[in-house]
């Protein structure tokens, strides 16, 4: 029987990198090579990702000093979260609804944020858009347990 | 391969008379020539990358490029060849920071539509429908087409001195290549068809543009870039299939890379030219005015209502609404790029088509 991690935790989010690492498909047709900083606001709790290369190098549960350092950062409230990851695990990846490009359009302040104003940086969420949702996508390999 | 079957050939060697001949010994002289040598770059944690060549006199990127050869930068330039009268040779005219580091992503990120969309999820749709998306496919394919064209046909007059940025647009001409590939493909393989030429003063004043390569890149990224970068991602929220999200999300990405660089490009411009500013600005509300005169013609916008509403019956309700999202989205997205670029702009200024609901209340 496969492991069953808690979302949002840091246990969750290494297992989710080391899927996304493992796995080749992730890396081509859109995917690639991708250098950023990527958060994740989930209600209280903020991580940090860094995707390096082909690999998301580390996650960190992070702060507001974190934050900022961010190129940018994806918020959300838990239930939100949870609705997509739970998406995600039915379907083996996001459909339409749930969908990183979807749910920033629904917001009316949008899903992708940052604290710098930097346009080049904020912009790198739409340039790495396929990378970011594989890594989520590869999150319905995982056994999730819902906060 | 086996020494018996190897083919035989007389060596020069088995012929006196060529034995005899004097080879005069060769010079080597060009051996000699470099302007920096024992440069020995290693590569970085993103390999061997373009911007990380810089270094020395190959990272010397003047101001100005007074050579009118093809020489590459940091080559020791030849003397007495007749002029290639480069028209745009002023960095400012062209640069933007961040030019190499987008070559590399377009190179290391790309795709294939023939192979990486997965066409077998396109099922027959209804034919208003099919008509509709075929339609869009049509504008999409035109708007690639132009692209091509305009931007390959700036490059030849760029100097060679900035060969980061030349690099990086001949990507975007690959992409453009790619972005018309891919509509067309998905037009003709669900049992439609292309649509109209869509009406586009838009592409004639690209196509036409001899303000300067600045002037094309505003209304190339700034508006119509953005415009169709803003559309692909209503598309895709409301594509009916796997392949048709994969097809939007995608060339989303390499399209986004085209705008990046004319932002970038608009801010070094300003930065390092005195009154640009206040040029641009003119420019963005001229290319702005012009593309709304182009979506007064109501075929994009029928069929983008048919896309979004899923029907011609639900077109006028829910359709409008959504193109009504699509185009202040668009509005939305164009203010905060020039207000990034610290330029004054507001809904208010922006012409009637991006304030689509203003104009339904007051009929």
């Amino acid at each position: 029987m496969s492991d069953l991690y808690r979302f949002p935790s840091l246990e969750w989010f290494e297992a989710v990198r080391a899927e996304f690492n493992a796995d080749d498909a992730f890396r081509g047709a859109g995917g690639g090579r991708c250098d950023c900083l990527a958060g994740f606001q989930i209600g209280d709790d903020f991580y940090l990702a860094e995707f390096e290369g082909f690999e998301v190098s580390s996650v960190t549960l992070g702060s507001e000093i974190e934050k900022a350092k961010a190129d940018f950062f994806l918020e959300m409230s838990v239930e939100q979260w949870c609705e997509m990851v739970k998406n995600i695990k039915q379907n083996g990846h996001a459909i339409l609804e749930y969908t990183l490009n979807t749910i920033d359009l629904n917001m009316l302040d949008g899903l992708s944020k940052s604290m710098h104003g930097d346009q080049y940086r904020e912009d790198l969420f739409f340039r790495y858009n396929q990378t970011i949702q594989f890594f989520f996508d590869a999150s319905s390999r995982i056994e999730t347990q819902y906060a | 391969m086996s020494d018996t079957k190897r083919p035989k050939f007389p060596s020069t060697r088995d012929d006196p008379e060529i034995e005899a001949m004097e080879v005069p010994p060769p010079k080597l002289n060009w051996m000699n020539q470099s302007r920096e040598w024992h440069t020995r770059i290693r590569p970085g944690k993103k390999g061997l990358t373009l911007g990380s060549l810089n270094v020395g006199i190959y990272g010397e990127v003047p101001t100005h490029w007074d050579d009118q050869n093809r020489n590459p930068r940091g080559a020791i330039p030849a003397k007495g060849r007749l002029p290639v009268g480069y028209t745009v040779s002023d960095k400012s005219e062209m640069w933007a920071p961040c030019a190499a580091d987008l070559y590399e992503e377009a190179i290391q990120r790309r795709w294939a539509p023939a192979t990486d969309v997965p066409w077998h999820t396109i099922k027959p749709l209804p034919e208003e429908l099919e008509r509709a998306i075929c339609q869009v496919c049509t504008e999409l394919t035109q708007y690639a087409n132009i692209d091509i064209e305009v931007i390959s046909d700036w490059q030849h007059r760029m100097a060679y001195g900035y060969h980061e940025v030349k690099q990086f647009l001949a990507t975007t001409t690959l992409d453009a290549a790619r972005r018309y590939e891919a509509f067309r493909k998905r037009a003709l393989s669900n049992g439609g068809g292309l649509g109209l030429e869509p009406t586009c003063q838009m592409s004639r004043a690209l196509l036409e543009s001899r303000g300067g390569w600045t002037e094309t890149v505003v209304a190339l990224t700034l508006v119509r870039g953005l415009f169709t970068i803003v559309l692909l991602r209503f598309l895709a929220k409301y594509a009916y299939n796997q392949a048709e999200l994969t097809l939007y999300e995608h060339v989303n990405q390499d399209l986004a890379r085209l705008v990046t660089y004319g932002l970038e490009h608009l801010k070094y411009c300003i930065q390092h030219t005195e009154d640009q500013k206040s040029s641009i600005g003119t420019m963005i509300a001229i290319s702005v005015g012009m593309f709304s005169r182009d979506l007064r013609d109501p075929v994009l916008r029928e069929a983008l209502a048919i896309v979004f509403g899923g029907s011609v019956a639900q077109a006028r309700t829910v359709g409008m609404e959504v193109v009504f999202d699509f185009l202040e989205a668009f509005r939305d997205e164009h203010i905060a790029a020039c207000r990034y670029l610290d330029i004054d702009n507001s809904v208010e200024r922006m012409p009637r088509a991006f304030r689509p609901r203003e104009q339904v209340e007051t009929g």
